[in-house]
């Protein structure tokens, strides 16, 4: 792959940026988030890329700006390029996942001990906390588990992508993202009241309620489906609402 | 006056009622402990080694933090207050180091200051049997008895983290009298006995019991023969060590009629006749209440 192509008009008009992926130089619009820069410096993602909209968590970037000591990390999909940037992308983050069976626990500190026993060995450096891209305070709901808070602790680590840089920055080995799934599930299972809406809908559905709508569906050919889907939906105009 | 307190993991899972009953206490004689936000862990054992630097963030991280707490507290004093000697031990430790070694807190602070929190160097620790004793005065505390805890025979048990080392002790360690004071300033009488200060056991309940049923029937027996009914004790840990293997120690045919443990601000809690729920009486594995309504001390409000 060449390294340096021949600019077209529009990349003279735009404004360009000097990054390097996996130390080698590339020039890129300083407009394309990291993501789109790496693909326009002619690699294909077939891992470390998903929704491409912040929410799944599988684009992690780990990088260091020319000059700065410092490790910096981000969602590639949400990251503008800044010149100077030595990037590397996280496609994948070993980190130990624990089974259980979420009906036969207690929502206890002892049971987050008992699945991930080096929770105990937080320094709290919050060196999690630095690089979370979310901004999310991973030490002090990994703090939160040791006291037994698992209300505050589903409570801060809820804005979770599961990207686990957290846990690759960890000086304790926790994989703080794994814990915190686990203090959600027992959060949701023993803390919170089932909501109601949830309920009325299960028996709705269990009546029979939609039988007839979704049987006269399925009897419909695929022209017809699609001109309700498109056409006879009730859409929600984004730029008016 | 307000109190910033630290509460120490414990305190919020297997000494609630340590808690609950020492924030109630602290109400009544207004020295109230308000939770400092955002604690963690004060690094335990961890922290003994002074040239592990990074093991001294989490004590540091909490006495900046606590630091920070204070100046939102209006009139407290620079200090923050703990309840489990173990915690009270480590950041007193600490707290000592790092303002001897200006290098090692500059090191720690380099950890600190990403998170733009440093530690100035510009707080003290002070354990709750402290204020009570410097701060409150057993004569105030007198003040509060409306439930005095006549025929209660108290053995003072400080175990090892609050008299040693000398950066952490609270008093003197061949000779408290800070826990005994605050006994019969309740109405209750103190024995005195060789035994305050010998090791629980502590850790070792982990893996090797046998090790922490040895010391336990040595306290045990030691306090009862000094005629005592009950112990008080400071460290979440020595609870459970002494109330726990005393069950254990029955079941093994070792020793019988086993007595109550209580953290010294639950009996503050009974004679002062507070609500009965801040002492969580449940999470003990021998029932405290035997005694109490034995003596005729149990349910009676101020």
């Amino acid at each position: 792959m060449a390294k340096t192509k021949s600019k077209t008009k529009a990349e003279n008009q735009t404004q360009m940026v000097k990054i390097y992926i996996m130390g080698s130089m590339y020039e890129v619009p300083s407009s394309l988030t990291i993501m789109k820069a790496i693909e326009y410096a002619g690699f294909k993602l077939t891992r470390g890329s998903g929704c491409r909209a912040g929410f799944c968590g599988a684009c992690a970037t780990v990088y260091r700006k020319e000059g700065d000591f410092r490790i910096y990390t981000a969602l590639a999909c949400q990251t503008q390029v800044e010149e100077g940037m030595y990037l590397t992308q996280m496609p994948f983050v070993p980190a130990n996942k624990a089974k259980y069976d979420i009906d036969t626990l207690d929502p206890i500190a002892s049971t987050i001990l008992r699945y991930y026993p080096e929770v105990a060995r937080c320094l709290s450096c919050n060196a999690c906390s630095r690089v979370c891209p979310q901004e999310i305070q991973v030490m002090d709901y990994v703090q939160h588990c040791l006291h037994g808070e698992i209300d505050k602790a589903a409570a801060v680590s809820f804005d979770c992508v599961q990207c686990g840089l957290c846990a690759i920055r960890c000086p304790a080995e926790i994989p703080q993202y794994h814990v915190a799934t686990l203090v959600r599930r027992l959060h949701g299972k023993y803390n919170m009241k089932p909501p109601e809406t949830l309920e009325k809908r299960v028996r709705e559905i269990e009546d029979g309620v939609f039988e007839e709508g979704f049987k006269e569906l399925m009897s419909l050919p695929e022209d017809k489906l699609r001109h309700k889907y498109y056409h006879e939906r009730d859409f929600v105009d984004q730029k008016k609402a | 006056m307000k109190n910033s307190y630290f509460p120490g993991c414990n305190l919020k899972t297997e000494a609630k009622g340590f808690e609950q009953s020492a924030i109630a206490v602290s109400k009544e004689l207004d020295a109230e402990l308000v939770e400092m936000p955002e604690w963690n862990c004060c690094g335990t054992v961890q922290t003994m080694t002074t040239d592990n630097l990074m093991r001294r963030i989490a004590p540091v991280r909490v006495l900046s933090r606590a630091s920070k707490h204070v100046k939102e507290l209006e009139g407290s004093p620079n200090q923050v207050t703990t309840l489990c000697s173990m915690c009270n031990s480590t950041l007193k430790i600490v707290n000592a180091e790092v303002k001897e070694n200006p290098n090692d807190l500059e090191k720690i602070n380099f950890q600190l200051e990403n998170d733009d929190l440093v530690y100035e160097g510009d707080m003290e620790v002070k354990h709750f049997l402290e204020i009570l004793r410097d701060n409150v005065g057993y004569e105030n505390i007198a003040k509060k008895v409306t439930n005095p805890l006549e025929g209660m025979k108290i053995a003072s048990y400080y175990g090892c983290m609050l008299l040693h080392p000398e950066k952490a002790k609270i008093d003197d360690e061949e000779m408290p009298t800070v826990m005994e004071s605050i006994a019969l300033s309740l109405g209750a009488e103190v024995v005195d006995w060789p035994y305050f200060k010998q090791c629980c056991g502590s850790y070792h309940i982990v893996d090797r019991d046998d090790i922490v049923n040895s010391q336990v029937v040595k306290i045990i027996r030691n306090a009862k023969k000094t005629g005592a009914n009950a112990l008080i004790v400071a460290c979440p840990l020595c609870a459970y060590n002494l109330d726990n293997q005393q069950v254990e120690l029955e079941k093994l045919g070792v020793e019988k009629d086993p007595i109550p443990i209580f953290y010294f601000t639950q009996l503050m809690a009974i004679a002062m006749g507070l609500p009965q729920k801040v002492n969580h009486f449940e999470d003990h594995h021998i029932n405290p209440k035997t005694l109490l309504k034995e003596l005729g001390l149990l349910g009676k409000k101020k």
